[in-house]
């Protein structure tokens, strides 16, 4: 019995990790191509997940699903075009300190919009109640996301390294002079790799409003989980992300199971952790830019 | 006084402060909440302004120190403030030493990040953990209590009170920024790699410095908890930590005060706005990411702007014109060694040194020893692990293998800063001084570096007259008097060169390496420069890298002669004049290695290109100086030059990876002088850099793919380079076309950088270094390709082994500082040796 409930702690745990991989994928990717870090990632995914409480009530969850992505990437134009395109060439901490200033700005945007309480989320009714094997239960929602997440990851996987797209791109990360010789121009893909990443925030943003909650902070508590995991896995390294995401994952839902106050620390000390041993994340190269 | 004025500026505000607040309609409460938030800040740019640090968790500092004075009041000492609140910054002392220890071991964005997850941390912490805490709710129920008869309920009092201590931490925190630990701060900010080659140990100075910085701001925050007499997790948040940080931006980083009129313009947007909506923070935060985008120096920039349109700030021609020359002065004496270690006679001795970088060998079995009193030069072409040997003699790498020693005491292995505390010091190749800081304050700094008191953080630093006379004397030496108040970075190259020097000379070496001090001087500067060498040398031993031969072995007097690695000889000037061992590596032997060229006249041929009167610059570097050639249909055009001379600069200015500063390029008729690099690609130049730059663990057919994925191959242009016959040109890669590229032989490797660039109707190919590192036989099977090659499509290589290219090629262009001295056919200079080192060399 105990060890079905740790099972389930275990799974839990994974949701968790591929919960803050969606997150932490877009939030690596921008970084390693453009060079900036987008504070403003968790912004994406709260504005997801409050365009998908009001999209529910229209057009079903699965238009929801679809359509907040979409309206969030279009978001996302502007952002890269307007804001994030004057940094890619600038110390980094500058556009640290702008993407922090939007996220401020988002998050009290959306408080006025929708008001400072929690907003209610349902699970779809196709989804609900419990997958039962034995003594073994499960949510059937939780197994929908277990397998939403996975093909997500699986896409972004053949995306990045089995299409020309991706070619560029991770041609890009390393040698954006090389790639400039070649006659591409990388700030189209730039663009992409943006409306890529705020696109998958706010598909976190969708699926997980049912079990986090919606409610103005939201973006902000995401964004630091999200850092840890890219800090831990090492930023720019497609593996390191995934493996720190579902470490991540994993060691909170045991340490809740055990004791569940500290959940919320554990993967910070694990951070600590890891950075004692390896200060520059498990599978993390040295970039010297961001030194 | 002038430096003390902001403490004056500062209490003549706090007593204006509350009248201010009462006549917009606030209390004292708000005005308590200005000065509270203003020592926060200002603890906190300590660390972003002064140290360089951007650190977005100092909400963890600032909560801490409000939970330390609470909790140690409410079970240790109730009815206290005093004990509670010295217990509160003694306790953030030491906890941020800790922390400081393990998140200080990272820079940049790294470090930022890594104090965002501490403040989650906390907050995570003081959050759960209600029953120590309070959690959501916070720990309420504090005293104010009683200093003495003096009730502290009061709040004109309280506030008297928190001025007070305002004033106290402005006065040590004015000490610690003029002392001569805060000038190194200011230093690590600006270069922290040169202040470690100037003996600092600057992890230590990080910390004091983070350690400074948290117990300002955890004080402030025990002032707050006793303000308000509450304390609550929000406090240690995120959005907290960031609220402290935007306040410092939006005041003004690099200015003393800025942060704490940050605090004020922060308290004063609370308070106003939230009387009319309850979506302050939408507004805060607009006005804040407005800041960033428009005036990133906050405030106080907004103000220095303002400024300078009444009182612009001195041209720096003006100051130039200040500059004092003394030709012949010797070399002051605080700068000579002592006597003693001049007795050994071998100063500096390296043996046996290797060092590979993944698979390559950089440093293979070096050896040199240095001799008091002598200038040693290490010579050597491009590649040949000179400046590696450097940086494993100061400390930047480690070897694998082999010793160094200096005056007979093993230092492989110790850190830059304990190299030249021990008496080393070195100059850079690439310049590499404190941008941001005057002159003066560079070599200053370095002075200050071998002077007892540089941990000082409590006296001015002009209280040391002793350094200040030395750099005086210093900067006369240098010839650099009259500018001692222009920036590192205002600085023409020819100066930065002469004050990197400087900054090596003044850490007061027994040994003094060089890495090219003269490269990029203008003809009088160079003179100059070199008779400063010698000048040094008499008193300190150098080591000295040097692309100008000729001088170079003019004023030495040893010579270690470097070649793949490895010491190819080691002599006298004379010995090494008469090697030919040396000769061969600088102008090759005469005797071709290779043979098999396809004999074709390129007399009258179309031109393809024209280069005319280039001028390029990398910062203030000019690079290329009216560089001209040109290259016509089907022929293959050498690129000569010493190492420096602007090859492949100029390789990369017609790439578009560089854009040139004026001139005209004209690529098939049209000017292509400031176009992008893409589209300069699709108009048919391929590029193939140093180093391959291929794209690691993709394979070869995703390499080429890339070549063609934006550039059309349907010869549009004349050529036609479809994959089929790239593949038929190089059938190696057709067994390879599956193998990640960067496992592949380096032959191999090259063959797929040239395929590569050439995917895309390629009229014109541009080839940096092609041979480098290679077999002997592999040199000859590519010889052969690009000696086909010349009947498809037009060549411009770079290529040190004289004999391989002169062969290969129809004409060449020698480079001489960015400058065209020579242009002719190749042939004359391949068979006739006389002729050749007369061009170039000797």
């Amino acid at each position: 019995m105990e060890l079905v409930f740790l099972l389930e702690q275990v799974l839990n745990g994974l949701l968790m990790g591929g919960y803050y991989l969606l997150l932490a994928l877009g939030l690596s990717l921008i970084f390693s191509l453009g060079g900036v870090v987008n504070l403003a990632h968790g912004a994406f995914y709260a504005l997801g997940a409050y365009l998908s409480v009001e999209l529910t009530k229209h057009v079903g969850f699965g238009g929801a699903l679809i359509i907040s992505p979409l309206i969030v990437g279009v978001t996302g134009v502007l952002f890269e075009r307007f804001l994030l395109r004057r940094f890619y060439a600038a110390d980094p901490i500058l556009s640290l300190l702008l993407t922090f200033g939007l996220a401020m700005v988002a998050e009290q945007l959306i408080r006025m919009i929708w008001g400072a309480s929690p907003l209610q989320a349902s699970i779809p009714a196709d989804f609900r109640g419990q997958f039962v094997l034995g003594e073994f239960l499960f949510s059937r929602y939780r197994l929908l996301l277990l397998g939403v997440v996975f093909v997500a990851l699986a896409a972004i996987w053949m995306l990045l390294n089995k299409t020309s797209f991706g070619r560029v791109v991770r041609a890009g990360v390393q040698r954006p002079d090389m790639v400039a010789v070649l006659g591409i121009r990388l700030q189209p893909y730039m663009t992409c790799i943006v409306v890529l990443g705020v696109g998958l925030a706010a598909l976190a943003g969708v699926l997980f409003a049912p079990i986090s909650g919606v409610q103005p902070a939201m973006g902000m508590d995401i964004m630091t989980a999200a850092f840890v995991v890219v800090v831990i896995g090492g930023l720019g390294s497609f593996w390191g992300v995934v493996l720190a995401a579902l470490l991540v994952g994993v060691v909170r839902g045991v340490t809740i199971h055990f004791y569940s106050p500290a959940g919320e620390a554990s993967m910070y000390l694990l951070m600590l952790l890891v950075l004692i041993v390896r200060p520059r994340g498990l599978l993390g190269e040295r970039i010297e830019r961001f030194e | 006084m002038k430096k003390y004025r902001p403490l004056l500026i500062a209490a003549l505000a706090m007593i204006l402060l509350p009248p201010l607040l009462q006549a917009l309609g606030l209390t004292l409460i708000s005005a308590t909440d200005v000065v509270i938030y203003a020592i926060a800040a200002l603890g906190l740019n300590l660390l972003v302004g002064y140290t360089g640090l951007t650190s977005f968790g100092h909400g963890t500092w600032f909560g801490i120190g409000a939970y330390a004075a609470a909790l140690s009041q409410k079970h240790w000492f109730p009815d206290q403030i005093v004990v509670p609140f010295l217990f509160s910054m003694l306790f953030i002392a030491a906890l941020s030493c800790v922390i400081g220890l393990l998140i200080l071991r990272r820079r940049g964005v790294y470090f930022s990040l890594l104090t965002l997850a501490l403040s989650a941390l906390t907050f995570a912490i003081a959050f759960r953990w209600t029953k120590f805490t309070g959690g959501e709710s916070g720990l309420g129920g504090i005293q104010r209590a009683a200093i003495g008869p003096l009730s502290l309920d009061n709040d004109a009092v309280f506030l008297a009170l928190v001025s007070l201590i305002a004033l106290g931490v402005l006065y040590l925190l004015l000490r610690v920024v003029h002392s001569p630990f805060g000038h190194v701060l200011v230093g690590i900010r600006e270069n922290e790699q040169r202040a470690t080659f100037q003996g600092y140990n600057t992890f230590m100075y990080k910390l004091a410095a983070f350690m400074l910085s948290a117990t300002v701001t955890g004080l402030a925050g025990a002032l707050l908890v006793f303000h308000h007499r509450i304390a609550s997790a929000e406090l240690t948040s995120v959005a907290f930590s960031g609220e402290l940080l935007v306040i410092v931006v939006i005041g003004g980083m690099r200015s003393f005060l800025g942060p704490a009129l940050g605090a004020l313009f922060y308290i004063l947007f609370r308070e106003l706005l939230s009387m009319w909506t309850d979506d302050w923070l939408l507004w805060f935060g607009l006005a804040f990411v407005g800041f960033i985008l428009f005036s990133p120096s906050g405030l106080v920039g907004i103000w220095q702007r303002i400024q300078s349109r009444w009182r612009p700030a001195p041209e720096e021609g003006a100051a130039m014109s200040k500059r004092k020359i003394y030709d012949g002065l010797p070399l002051p004496a605080f700068l000579r060694p002592q006597a003693s270690t001049a007795g050994v006679d071998s100063v500096l001795e390296v043996s046996g040194v290797h060092k590979r970088f993944g698979g390559i060998k950089a440093v293979d079995n070096a050896a040199l020893t240095l001799k008091a009193g002598q200038i040693h030069a290490l010579l050597g072409p491009n590649g040949a692990g000179k400046t590696t040997t450097f940086n494993l003699i100061s400390g930047m790498f480690t070897p694998d293998a082999g010793t160094v020693r200096l005056n007979g005491v093993d230092i492989q292995g110790a850190t830059p800063y304990q190299v030249c505390q021990r008496g080393l010091a070195r100059s850079f190749q690439i310049t590499n001084l404190f941008r941001g800081l005057t002159i003066y304050e560079n070599l200053r700094l370095s002075l200050q570096a071998r002077h007892p008191a540089r941990f000082n953080c409590w006296r001015d630093i002009d209280s040391y007259p002793v350094i200040h006379a030395e750099t005086a004397e210093l900067m006369k030496f240098l010839g650099l008097q009259g500018m001692e108040q222009i920036d590192g970075g205002a600085l023409s190259y020819g100066g930065q060169r002469l004050v990197d020097l400087g900054i090596a000379l003044g850490s007061k070496p027994q040994v003094l390496l060089m890495d090219e001090p003269l490269a990029g001087l203008a003809a009088a500067e160079r003179e100059r420069v070199s008779h400063l060498v010698t000048t040094i040398a008499a008193n300190i031993p150098v080591l000295i890298v040097e692309h100008d031969i000729d001088r170079v072995l003019g004023f030495s007097q040893h010579v270690t002669v470097m070649n793949q690695g490895g010491v190819l000889m080691s002599g006298t000037p004379e010995q090494v004049r008469a090697d030919v061992r040396v000769q061969e590596i600088y102008t090759g032997s005469g005797t071709p290695q290779v043979t098999g060229r396809v004999a074709g006249e390129a007399c009258e041929r179309v031109q393809l290109l024209r280069f005319e009167g280039v001028n390029a610059f990398y910062g203030k570097s000019h690079i290329l100086n009216d560089a001209t050639l040109d290259i016509r249909e089907g022929e293959i055009v050498a690129l000569l030059g010493r190492n420096g001379a602007g090859k492949s600069t100029l390789l990369k200015a017609l790439t578009g990876l560089l854009k040139p500063a004026s001139g005209r390029i004209e690529f098939c008729g049209q000017d292509i002088a400031g176009m992008s690099a893409p589209d300069i690609a699709r108009l048919g130049i391929g590029y193939v850099p140093q180093g391959r730059g291929l794209f690691a663990g993709m394979t070869v057919a995703d390499n080429l793919a890339l070549g063609r994925l934006a550039r059309p191959t349907d010869g549009s242009s004349g050529v036609v380079w479809s994959e089929e016959k790239i593949l038929q040109i190089f059938p190696r890669l057709k067994e390879r076309m599956n193998t990640p590229a960067d496992y592949l032989s380096g032959g191999e490797q090259q063959m797929v950088a040239v395929a590569r660039a050439l995917s895309g109707n390629v009229r014109l190919l541009l080839l940096d270094e092609p041979f480098e590192g290679l077999a002997p036989a592999v040199v000859q099977e590519l010889f052969t390709l690009f000696d086909q090659l010349r009947k498809e499509v037009a060549i411009l290589i770079v290529e040190h082994n004289l004999d391989l290219v002169l062969a290969l090629a129809d004409r060449v262009f020698a480079l001489e500082r960015g400058a065209v001295f020579h242009q002719g056919p190749a042939e004359p200079l391949l068979t006739d040796l006389t002729y050749r080192k007369q061009i170039l060399w000797l």
